[in-house]
């Protein structure tokens, strides 16, 4: 209790210290007084009685200072004073100030915001109940879009009876409704899922209720659930909306509930509905169908159960399922299983753009320390007359240490703030980056444990600077002074550890720039990968006429599918019509992307050898100017006529690599092809034989990284219009067309979502924006860090001139020339750049291997690039030397030597 | 001069306690004129001593402080124990009394046996 009171005493006592001193004095006054007086009654005389009452009482000023320590809290009143002197002794060098704030805040900033979305992407933990505990499983197989095919029904249901270790397997199947407002109508990605959906996966609704087993089945009311995010944009957050009814897909859906924030998987989720929407989710072919796999599977650890024990059981399940079920298992195709924690899954394809990002902010920060370090160190010589007048005046190295620390701390946390500033920026940035790669994008934000971060890092800098700087050891201070007195110099230790800290940052830079112009390299080649279109001056435009309810219905669309058409046609000559117009096609899908799915195939009189893969290819159709219009080449045969139509021929247009691959060395036209395999009868595609009309070119629909995929195109006009697409050519500048071809379609289908208009020269960017981005962001990593380290090595020799003023005053005055001045410096400059460029290409040479996943088209160790960055590095290295080497060769012999 | 004893740490407060309690407010010229006196002039006290010890004190709550005139009309500042520091002294004084018998016990027997 008094000791906490005269704590708060202290405290106030911080404070009013004028008031207080006075008093102090006043009463240490009256005591002499008393005292003095005293021995005059005893007989002195006044002037000895006072001598002598100041000598009985010891000193005034050892007293007030001993009063004053008890009064405040010392430490604080000494570290304010420190933190004052600091600010005041920084104000004198605002040209060191300005470089070291600009220098940390760029290392803190790079590494703050990378730090948080990393965290945001890949280490926070899941917003699920026990997230951690959620498992995802993926069914592979070999090919393209082989990566994730899916499960079917009774997949689902084999492995739920074989697999303890799971409390609970939840079902998703992506699906997607057309949601009609009043006046337009726009698609939207749902997952239908099943009853122990949310029970599973650990979520709750924000607002209603989420769906429950009773939900599940035919012939109850269709429900949805609003994800968080949808919500927010749609419907701006409204809770009113929990209870009405939308229209979808030309029925209608009651919303229950929303849900909490939540991330999900492949992608993000506008809502989750029961499956009654989909009559086909409740047909006998989705239910019984092995081969019929749409749903995407996440299951709980059951309590107790690991991992481990998890795959296992999967694995030996799927053993028996491959056994028992031959037919759907191709072996040549490598189905497989596998069970990934749930939170890697998300991050799956950010994590190595991510950790690359983490990596090069780590570099930028190693070298802009090396370079503050170097920065101290050089003020820290100029500044040891000081050190030295003070530690005469009686300060101890401790106190000396606390006041390098106070300096670096205050310099330091006005680095870490203007680091902060800029991660506030930098953070908007990436979020869009991390959006491309993370469905977990919007968890990204500066919270207390990324500014701790940013925090961490000032404090550990400012303690770094703090202990380089070189002070005796205690005791030892009298010879400090004495041998300081004399001679100023930065000491051989201190160059060696400057020169040291040049040749880190020589070979930190050349390695982020390696790292940069492979990625740049990679960007550059990928836009050069020819598309296999002839022209860029073509747009595409999606417009699904059925919607998949239709499609998916059990009743006959043909009457849908001829009105679909017919308005098709409409579509096509009133753009036709429009000025600057070339061509327009038909077909189901827009160049240059992956059609809606693919099928296995077979050739007359061929069959594939044992253990070889099956041929799939992916189904399209087109109409007689589709080919023409989008710009894709004709290389043998004909393209499709007005005649190919239902009740005529069967006939098919095949892409170059699916004839390479069916008819090797032979002329594919005239020959017969069919689709074939377990999935065909959920397809509206018969399995009859089909003739080869022609060849066309490959284009590549799976990105401009990946190989072209193969491709069947049927005749537009003898197949279900299952989707489609307005391929339209223009003369010159496409993009004008934008608005007008677009305008055309929605006059003549209010109600039915545009999906996507995109010109060939937009959907190319898509494809290459990402890579982009990481070559822009490691570039201007690259380079500000080439800078950085171009100042360090620029500063390091000047200092070393400024140092050997003297010395290259002699040299001179013996008889050195100008050119051997600047070239003794240059050697000095040109032995650190060297060595840096030694270290930093052998690490290069080691460490792109690690980036090799994010390039291509160009080797982790391509020559060309190493030579480039060890070029641009040496030459800027080399500038850097040049100026204080030239400043060296001008010193006046004369002007040098007098000034010691 | 020799003989002379600084403070031992910690009794300096039981001292002033005791001084304040028998002789009321006084200033610290006078306390520590008194504790010197009753030491014998075994003890010396100066400023660097006293008045931190004084400023604990009065920052635990133990004693008041107020400017007073003093006997021959100069300004000085008083010293009276509180009420705390009147519970205080009795704690300190059975506390104090408690060791010294402690100690004493252990060391007596020693004396006996040499």
């Amino acid at each position: 209790m008094s000791t906490l009171r005269a704590l708060l005493a202290r405290i106030a006592g911080l404070f009013a210290r004028q008031k207080s001193d006075d008093d102090l004095r006043d009463e240490l006054e009256s005591h002499i007084e008393m005292e003095t007086a005293e021995n005059i009654r005893r007989g002195f005389a006044p002037e000895e009685a006072r001598r002598q009452a100041r000598l009985a009482s010891g000193g005034v000023t050892q007293a007030a200072e001993a009063v004053r320590d008890r009064r405040g809290i010392p430490w604080i009143e000494s570290a304010v004073a420190d933190l004052r002197y600091a600010v005041r002794a920084l104000r004198h060098s605002p040209a060191f100030v300005t470089v070291v704030v600009i220098t940390l805040g760029l290392g803190i900033g790079a590494n703050t915001a990378i730090f948080s979305v990393v965290r945001g992407v890949l280490l926070k933990p899941l917003p699920h109940r026990d997230g951690q505990r959620l498992v995802y499983l993926r069914q592979s197989m070999d090919g393209p879009a082989g990566d994730n095919v899916d499960f079917s029904v009774p997949e689902i249901a084999d492995l739920r009876a074989a697999t303890p270790a799971f409390g609970g397997i939840a079902e998703y199947s992506p699906w997607n409704v057309i949601i009609e407002g009043d006046h337009d109508a726009s698609r939207i990605d749902v997952g239908l899922v099943t009853g122990n959906f949310f029970e599973v996966m650990g979520l709750s609704a924000v607002i209603g209720r989420v769906t429950r087993p009773s939900d599940d089945g035919p012939g109850v009311p269709a429900v949805m659930v609003l994800t968080h995010e949808f919500w927010m944009r749609r419907f701006g957050g409204d809770p009113s909306i929990v209870g009405k009814q939308l229209r979808l897909d030309g029925g209608s859906a009651t919303v229950i509930g929303v849900l909490q924030p939540a991330p999900f998987f492949p992608g993000p989720m506008d809502a989750l509905m029961n499956m009654v929407i989909s009559p086909h989710h409740l047909s006998a072919q989705m239910v019984q169908g092995r081969t019929h796999r749409m749903t995407e599977i996440l299951a709980r650890l059951a309590p107790g159960a690991t991992l481990d024990q998890a795959r296992g059981q999967v694995a030996a399940a799927y053993g028996r399922m491959q056994h028992d079920h031959p037919d759907a298992y191709d072996p040549g195709s490598h189905y497989r299983v596998s069970v990934i924690p749930f939170k890697e899954a998300l991050g799956d394809r950010a994590r190595a753009t991510l950790w690359l990002l983490m990596a090069v902010a780590a570099f930028v920060m190693i070298i802009a320390v090396a370079n503050v370090v170097n920065l101290t160190l050089m003020r820290g010589v100029r500044r040891e007359r000081e050190l030295v007048v003070r530690a005469a005046l009686g300060a101890g190295v401790l106190r000396l240490r606390r006041l390098l620390l106070a300096e670096n701390f205050v310099i330091t946390a006005v680095g870490a703030l203007f680091g902060v500033v800029l991660a506030i920026g930098g953070v908007r940035l990436l979020v869009a980056l991390a959006a491309r790669y993370s469905p977990r994008a919007n968890e990204i934000r500066l919270d207390p444990v990324t500014l701790g971060f940013a925090l961490g890092l000032s404090v550990a800098v400012a303690l770094l600077l703090s202990f380089v700087a070189a002070l005796p050891r205690e005791g030892t201070l009298g010879s400090w002074i004495s041998a300081a007195a004399g001679r100023l110099s930065g000491g051989l230790r201190k160059q060696r550890l400057q020169r040291a800290l040049v040749v880190a940052q020589i070979a930190v830079s050349v390695v982020l720039l390696a790292g940069a112009g492979l990625l740049t390299r990679t960007m550059i080649r990928l836009a050069d990968v020819d598309t296999g279109l002839k022209t860029e001056q073509v747009l595409a435009i999606d417009v699904p006429l059925l919607s998949p309810s239709q499609l998916s219905g059990t009743a006959s669309i043909l009457q849908a599918d001829a009105a679909a058409k017919a308005n098709y046609e409409r579509m096509r000559g009133e753009i036709a019509a429009l000025p600057g117009v070339v061509d327009v096609g038909l077909g189901s899908t827009m160049p240059l992307s992956l059609a809606l799915g693919s099928l296995d195939v077979k050739a007359e009189g061929r069959t594939p050898a044992v253990g070889e893969a099956i041929p799939h290819a992916d189904f399209r159709t087109a109409d007689p100017d589709y080919f023409h219009a989008a710009g894709i080449p004709l290389l043998a045969g004909r393209t499709f006529t007005l005649t190919d139509r239902i009740g005529s021929g069967r006939v098919v247009i095949i892409n170059r690599v699916l004839a390479d691959r069916l008819f090797p060395g032979e002329d594919p036209v005239g020959r017969r092809v069919a689709w074939t395999g377990d999935v065909l009868r959920f397809t509206p595609f018969s399995g009859d034989w089909r003739t080869v009309v022609g060849v066309v070119g490959n284009t590549r629909d799976g990105g401009l990284d990946a190989p072209p995929v193969p491709a069947m195109y049927m005749p537009f006009a003898s197949e279900v219009a299952f989707t489609g697409d307005l391929v339209v050519r223009a003369d010159t500048d496409v993009s004008g067309l934008v608005a007008s071809a677009t305008a055309v379609v929605r006059r003549l289908a209010p109600t039915t979502p545009i999906d996507h208009v995109l010109t060939i020269a937009q959907i190319k960017d898509e494809s290459v924006a990402p890579r982009r981005l990481n070559a822009a962001l490691v570039s201007s990593f690259g380079l500000l860090a080439v800078l950085i380290a171009a100042v360090g090595i620029a500063g390091v020799l000047a200092f070393s001139v400024s140092s050997r003023t003297n010395e290259i005053g002699i040299r001179m005055s013996l008889g050195a020339d100008q050119g051997q001045v600047l070239r003794m410096i240059l050697g000095e400059g040109g032995f650190l750049l060297a060595l840096g460029l030694g270290l930093g290409l052998t690490g290069a040479f080691v460490g792109t291997n690690l980036i090799q996943g994010l390039l291509f088209g160009v080797s982790p160790r391509d020559p060309l690039t190493l030579l480039g960055v060890a070029l641009l590095m040496a030459v800027i290295g080399i500038v850097a030397c040049w100026i204080p080497a030239a400043r060296a060769a001008r010193v006046d012999p004369v002007a040098a030597m007098r000034a010691t | 001069m020799a003989d002379k004893v600084d403070v031992k740490q910690g009794t300096l407060a039981l001292m002033i306690l005791t001084t304040l309690q028998g002789l009321g407010p006084l200033h610290g010229y006078g306390i520590a004129r008194r504790i010197e006196e009753t030491s014998g002039h075994r003890l010396k006290l100066n400023y660097g001593t006293l008045y931190p010890a004084l400023l604990k004190l009065e920052q635990e709550g133990f004693i008041t402080a107020e400017w007073r005139q003093s006997e021959n009309n100069r300004r000085a500042k008083f010293y009276a124990l509180s009420a705390a520091g009147r519970k205080r002294l009795a704690h300190e004084e059975r506390e104090w009394r408690r060791t010294t018998d402690l100690i004493a016990a252990f060391l007596a027997p020693q004396r006996e046996t040499p």
